[in-house]
Formats: structure tokens, C-alpha cells, sequence
């Protein structure tokens, strides 16, 4: 590994180099990126710049790294006397955006009108204007010399940054158009265009903003970090520099198993040296135990900044059994349909290997005979990758039994604002056909249209089962949020409207849909997690999120347990007793039954892995 | 000559927010286009998009206050108040603007 060092290229990260006042960490959930953000914001701090540290991700975790209360408003970071932390909770953000607007109305109009307004702004438009607004504000301070914005994974970071683009676009077309937009009347966002035009301009100046991707050496994580800088780069944003994070210590790998995911990672990681010739990359090592807390993020960032070599434990930190100590859950009840068709969510941060495990279930109830299909709504999906064939927007037979189809935000929004058009041509004029068309291009209608189809599967009956790859952890909880504000929506517009509107108008389409994904026996939701700390935070505030929309978690799948019998020296014992340390945390704290899954020797890419894992299953 | 609707809480104006098409919110649409294409300046307001045009409208505000919002939409025509709690037909707006609807209206019927 000591070659490693000497292929750093100065970054901003570096000391040496001046750095952008904007540094933005993306990156799937799971490979570290919080971690990295927060050791570069202290590294910075320490050497006496006024840093700040803000996270946009709805599923936050500053407050578990730096072992202290932060929150949505700006604290003093304890014991880092230059740093400060925010946690932008995008349900805050959006009541206080929502409270700007309805304060004037408060004193002079009743109160059903003021519930009227507060309900519409309730939709997904306002959550994503409002996050948006926030996240503008601070590039917009002169107060830090640094402000280091620990972004929402990728899929979600990337639509984060695209708005500013698409909205002042879609602003200019509204105000030459009927003058309605989603986002509000075109005058009173009107102002704000110029703001959104400064911040499109400030993302898109290298000496101004940075971007940093951090990605796992595994291939999966190297496709992400690839397409999630083609995409920056489509929208006028230049590449910016890479940080390959959890890389196997070449020492402590003497055993094949491990020695094979050593090759296999510097496999990836000369791939990602090939392809990002000219972007800045730094390398960090796999440690022993995890980073919390400050002084283990002073080391972390004496490594990023110096190329410091971490230390690790040679001998063992505990004695006790390393044999797994939950109970076996009966998957068979909780998979199979009973009398119709079963969805089973898997809901998870990115690269927890929600992917994997879903596939993985779709072949083991496929092979149960029942007809399943396997659904992506992932924004980067990588079930074609993992079956290692294409997989389009209509479902394909992969095999017996087992179909698959990914659900294309963008090409869902195509088809939908189609299917609308069709059915009014011929029913109205020109005029109004092009008065509608301008209406559906809006980003409520893509939203819609994505969950359109995403229930389309559900109501068909065809399958027996389906399984749904999820989106990272905050995407999911807005996605499954949809149907109750559009059904929130659809109501308040029948009863606005005529009261002579036939009866079969009135039936909410998405009542179903609410009561499929309510009952226990219908739908399993399934938390996949791997047994970390940060992980396990994520994974239960996603469960009580889920719990106040009326849905039950059923179970907890633990991903990437390292077997004991590869536990040859003290470095992966001691991760192996972490992990099962969590484990039994987790079984306490989610009250659920855990499946815990083990770390394979390579990563499930083909069928006849996916059979073995399969295998795994159905022995235990 | 000049109309005004004040409407409820929508989230478009066409009636398309929603999973199907709403007749009733393209035959106003409907006779909007048509009312322009005669040359009578329309103008829309939406309560949720729009609040401030309704506290902005004394007329309106008073009504809304005084009502609640089962008083829209509410159809001005020429700066006064002509039909609340309802929108009203083509024709209708025509007569009261005193001119000659169009004989045949481009829609299907529902």
C-alpha cells in the first residue's frame, strides 16, 4: 500500500492548495462519505479556517459522528473551536418556508382557508423548494471560510443540483405561459429566480466549488461514482476529485477469502485510476473499528490531509464468542403471498446491498414457484448490473418464474404525460391540447408519474410476488410519503370542483394502493442495514418514519456479516465482534426478527451466485 | 371587458394534477381560450399558488373571510362580483359580458 501515498495529486483537500470556499461530498449512502466530509471539516478547522459543515441528507447522521446534538439550526462543534454543524431536517425547512407564506393570511382570513393553503403546500414541491432554499442561503453567507455540504446520496444529490437549472427554466417558461406553476405563482418566485440563477452559477465555478466523490473500491461503487460525475458534468458541472475509501490493508489479508477482495479491490481501483486519469483521488485504508467521535475524525483527517497512516489493534479487543446470536427468522411467512399478490420493499441506504439481498429474494420465492418480478426504482439502478443483462421499462423474463422492469423516472414521465394527451385528443381543441401539455411539464406531474407506475404493478395481479429495489433511505420515505399527499391532493380537488361531477370521479385511485401498502399481510417492508452503528441510526429513524405513516417494518436484514471461519487474525476478529455486537442491538432495538446475511466471497454479479446465495437462504 | 375566477386550492389550473383528466376544469379551460380569442382579458387565480391576489381583491378577501373558502371559485366580471361557489358556463359569461357566444364550441361533452 505504501505506493499508494505517492499518488497523490494536491487537492483541495490538501493544505497546500487553496481551497474552493464550497466543498460537496456525494456519493452512495454506506462508503463513508459523512465520515470524510466531517474529517475534512475538521482538518480545515484545525488549521484555523472558520468551517462549517451542513448535511442536506433528509436521513442525517452528523449528530452520530461527532457523538453530539446538532440539528437544524448552526452549533459550535465541541472541542474544534473553528467548526460548526447544521442538519438541515427537510421537515423544518419546509414548515418554516411554508409559515412565510401563510403568515400574512393568519389574522385576516378563517381558518379552513389557512388549511387549505397549508395542505397544498404540503406536496413534494414544497419539500423540495424549501431544502433548496436552505442549502441557497448558506452560499449565500460571508460567515466561514469553508462550508463543507455533506450532500444526500447521488440519485438524489444530482436531482438536488439540477433544479436550480430546470427551475429557472421551468420559471421562465411558466411566466410566458398561463402563469401556474407548481412551485407557486410566478410572481412571487419570480424574485427568487435571480437567487436560484447565483447559486447555478456559484456550483458551476471550480474555484469556487468542489465536488468529491467518495466511492468503496467494488465495481458497483465505481459505476455510481462514473455516472454520477457524467451527470454533473451534462448539467455544466466539471469533474472534481475522488476519495476511494475502505481499502483493505494488504497485511492483514492473508487468508484467500480476504486476499481475493484485496486483489479484487486494487482491480477496481487501477479501473478507477484509468478513468479518472485527470481528477485528483486519494486513498484511505479499512480500519478495525469504526470512526466516531473527535478524535478518531483528527486521525481520519491526518490521513486524508497528510497521507498519515492509520494504526489498528493486533490484538484481540474482546475474548468473547463470535458465533451469531440472534434467532433465525421464518422468511417463508414473511415472503410468500398468502391469498394475493405480496410486495416486499427493501428499504436501505445505498450500498447497504439492498440490490443484492433483492435479488436474492426474488430468485428464492421464483423458485418457490411463485411468478415474481423485481422492480428498480432506483434513479441509478443496478439490478441490470447484479443480472448482468439489460433491463428496460418493461418487464423482461430473466427465468423461470423470475421477471424483472426498472422504473425510469424520466421515461415514466414521458409515457404518463402521453397516456393524459391521448386520451384528450380528439376530445379538445389544439388550444387546449397545447394549454395541457404546458401544464404536464411539471415536475409534480414527473413525481406522479413515477409513483404511477410503481402502483400499476401493484393493482395488475400478473405476479405472484414483486419485490422492489428501493431507493437510499431518504428518496424511499418521500416516495412511499406520495400516495397519502396525493391522496391528500386528488380529495381536495374533487371537493373544490363541481358538485355535479359524475360519482366514479370521486373514487381516489390511490386509496388501494394505501391499503395494500398498510396490510402486514399484502406488503413486507424489510430494513437492509449492515451491522454499524451509523447504519443501525439511519435504518430505525427510517422505521419510525415509516411507522407514523401507518406502516409496519417486518424485518431487519443484517448484510455483510464476515464469516468467523475467514477470521484468522485480529483485524477482522475484532470487526466481526463489532458487528456482532450490533447485531444483537439491532434485534433489541428494532424489536424485529434479523436475518443476517453474510459477506460473500465475491460480489453477487450473475446467476449462478445469486443461486448460491439463494442456497445461503434456504439453509438457515 | 375583463374576467377574473378566483380558484380554490388546485394544483394546476387545467385540472391535470391529477391521475385523470377533470372535465369539469377543461370545459372552464375551454371557455377561457375562447373568451380571450374574442378578446376579453381572463385572468385566473389560484389559491394555493396565488394567495396574495385574494387578500389583494377587498371583494374577495371579505367574501373569503366571511364564508370560508366554500365561497370558490369566485367569477368577477368587469370588477364585480357575478357568481360564487361554482364556476359559471360559457355562456353564461358571454351574456354577461354582453357579447355573441361562438356557435359551436370545440369540446366533447361529458
Amino acid at each position: 500500500m505504501s505506493d499508494v501515498k505517492t499518488k497523490f495529486i494536491a487537492s483541495s483537500i490538501n493544505r497546500s492548495t487553496t481551497s474552493p470556499a464550497y466543498l460537496f461530498f456525494s456519493g452512495k449512502g454506506g462508503v463513508g462519505k459523512t465520515t470524510m466530509a466531517c474529517a475534512t471539516a475538521i482538518g480545515h478547522a484545525l488549521q484555523g479556517r472558520r468551517t462549517l459543515i451542513v448535511s442536506t441528507d433528509p436521513a442525517s447522521n452528523l449528530s452520530d459522528v461527532f457523538e453530539q446534538d446538532i440539528g437544524h439550526r448552526v452549533v459550535q462543534v465541541r472541542g474544534v473551536d473553528k467548526l460548526f454543524a447544521m442538519e438541515i431536517d427537510p421537515d423544518e425547512a419546509t414548515r418554516e418556508y411554508k409559515e412565510r407564506i401563510i403568515a400574512p393570511f393568519r389574522e385576516v382570513m378563517p381558518e379552513d382557508v389557512i388549511a387549505s393553503i397549508d395542505e397544498q403546500l404540503s406536496g413534494p414541491c414544497t419539500t423540495e423548494m424549501a431544502a433548496f432554499d436552505r442549502f441557497i442561503d448558506f452560499m449565500e453567507t460571508d460567515d466561514y471560510d469553508i462550508i463543507v455540504f455533506d450532500t444526500a446520496p447521488t440519485g438524489h444529490t444530482i436531482r438536488l443540483l439540477e433544479l436550480p437549472v430546470d427551475w429557472s427554466r421551468h420559471i421562465e417558461e411558466a411566466s410566458k405561459g398561463t402563469g401556474q406553476t407548481c412551485l407557486g405563482p410566478v410572481e412571487t418566485i419570480q424574485g427568487s429566480k435571480e437567487r436560484y440563477d447565483r447559486a447555478t452559477t456559484l456550483l458551476k465555478d471550480p474555484e469556487k466549488t468542489r465536488f468529491i466523490f467518495v466511492m468503496r473500491p467494488d465495481e458497483l461503487s465505481l459505476y455510481e461514482a462514473l455516472r454520477a460525475s457524467k451527470e454533473l458534468e451534462s448539467i455544466g458541472i466539471s469533474k472534481g476529485e475522488i476519495i476511494i475509501n475502505g481499502i483493505l490493508p494488504e497485511e492483514v489479508c492473508e487468508v484467500e477469502f480476504f486476499r481475493k477482495k484485496y486483489t479484487a479491490q486494487q482491480k477496481v481501483i487501477k479501473k478507477a485510476e484509468d478513468i479518472f486519469i485527470d481528477i485528483p483521488k486519494r486513498y484511505m485504508l479499512l480500519r478495525d473499528s469504526e470512526v466516531k467521535g473527535i478524535d478518531a475524525l483528527k486521525s481520519m483527517a491526518e490521513e486524508l490531509f497528510d497521507g498519515e497512516r492509520p494504526a489498528y489493534n493486533t490484538v484481540a479487543l474482546s475474548s468473547s464468542s463470535q458465533a451469531i446470536n440472534v434467532k433465525r427468522p421464518d422468511i417463508d411467512s414473511l415472503w410468500l403471498p398468502r391469498r394475493e399478490t405480496r410486495a416486499i420493499f427493501f428499504t436501505g441506504k445505498g450500498g447497504v446491498g439492498k440490490t443484492t439481498i433483492s435479488c436474492t429474494t426474488a430468485l428464492y420465492t421464483a423458485q418457490k414457484g411463485q411468478k415474481t418480478l423485481l422492480v428498480t426504482t432506483d434513479p441509478a439502478a443496478h439490478i441490470g448490473e447484479v443480472l448482468i443483462r439489460e433491463i428496460g421499462t418493461e418487464p423482461v423474463k430473466v427465468r423461470e418464474n423470475l421477471f424483472a422492469v426498472m422504473v425510469d423516472q424520466e421515461e415514466a414521465f414521458k409515457e404518463y404525460k402521453e397516456r393524459i394527451l391521448k386520451e384528450a385528443r380528439g376530445r379538445y381543441s389544439e388550444d387546449m391540447l397545447r394549454a395541457m401539455e404546458e401544464e404536464l411539464n411539471s415536475p409534480c406531474t414527473e413525481e406522479m408519474a413515477a409513483f404511477d407506475r410503481f402502483i400499476q404493478f401493484i393493482v395488475s395481479r400478473e405476479y405472484d410476488v414483486i419485490v422492489f429495489d428501493t431507493a437510499p433511505t431518504g428518496h424511499t420515505l418521500r416516495l412511499l410519503s406520495l400516495p397519502f399527499d396525493y391522496a391528500r391532493q386528488v380529495e381536495m380537488m374533487v371537493s373544490g370542483a363541481d358538485a355535479a361531477r359524475p360519482e366514479e370521479d370521486r373514487e381516489n385511485p390511490f386509496r388501494e394502493i394505501i391499503n395494500i401498502l398498510k396490510d402486514p399481510e399484502r406488503t413486507t417492508f424489510s430494513v437492509v442495514l449492515y451491522p454499524e452503528s451509523t447504519p443501525i441510526e439511519e435504518s430505525y429513524r427510517a422505521m419510525v418514519d415509516l411507522k407514523e405513516a401507518g406502516i409496519e417494518t417486518q424485518l431487519v436484514v443484517a448484510n455483510m456479516l464476515i464469516p468467523e471461519e475467514v477470521c484468522v487474525n485480529n483485524f477482522f476478529r475484532n470487526r466481526r465482534t463489532m458487528q456482532l455486537r450490533y447485531l444483537q442491538e439491532i434485534e433489541e432495538r428494532f424489536g424485529l426478527p434479523v436475518l443476517s446475511f453474510p459477506l460473500m466471497e465475491d460480489e453477487i454479479r450473475g446467476m449462478e451466485m445469486l443461486e448460491m446465495a439463494v442456497r445461503y437462504l434456504r439453509n438457515t | 371587458m375583463k374576467v377574473e375566477i378566483y380558484d380554490p386550492p388546485m394544483c394546476c389550473s387545467s385540472g391535470l394534477c391529477g391521475p385523470n383528466i377533470d372535465p369539469l376544469l377543461v370545459r372552464v379551460n375551454e371557455a377561457i381560450l375562447n373568451l380571450k380569442k374574442q378578446g376579453v382579458e381572463v385572468q385566473r387565480f389560484n389559491l394555493a399558488q396565488q394567495p396574495k391576489a385574494f387578500m389583494d381583491n377587498p371583494d374577495v378577501k371579505d367574501l373569503l373571510a366571511r364564508e370560508g373558502k366554500e365561497i370558490l371559485p369566485i367569477t368577477m366580471v368587469n370588477g364585480e362580483v357575478f357568481k360564487t361557489s361554482g364556476y359559471p358556463s360559457y355562456e353564461e359569461l358571454c351574456r354577461a359580458l354582453g357579447i355573441e357566444p361562438k356557435k359551436s364550441i370545440p369540446i366533447f361533452r361529458v
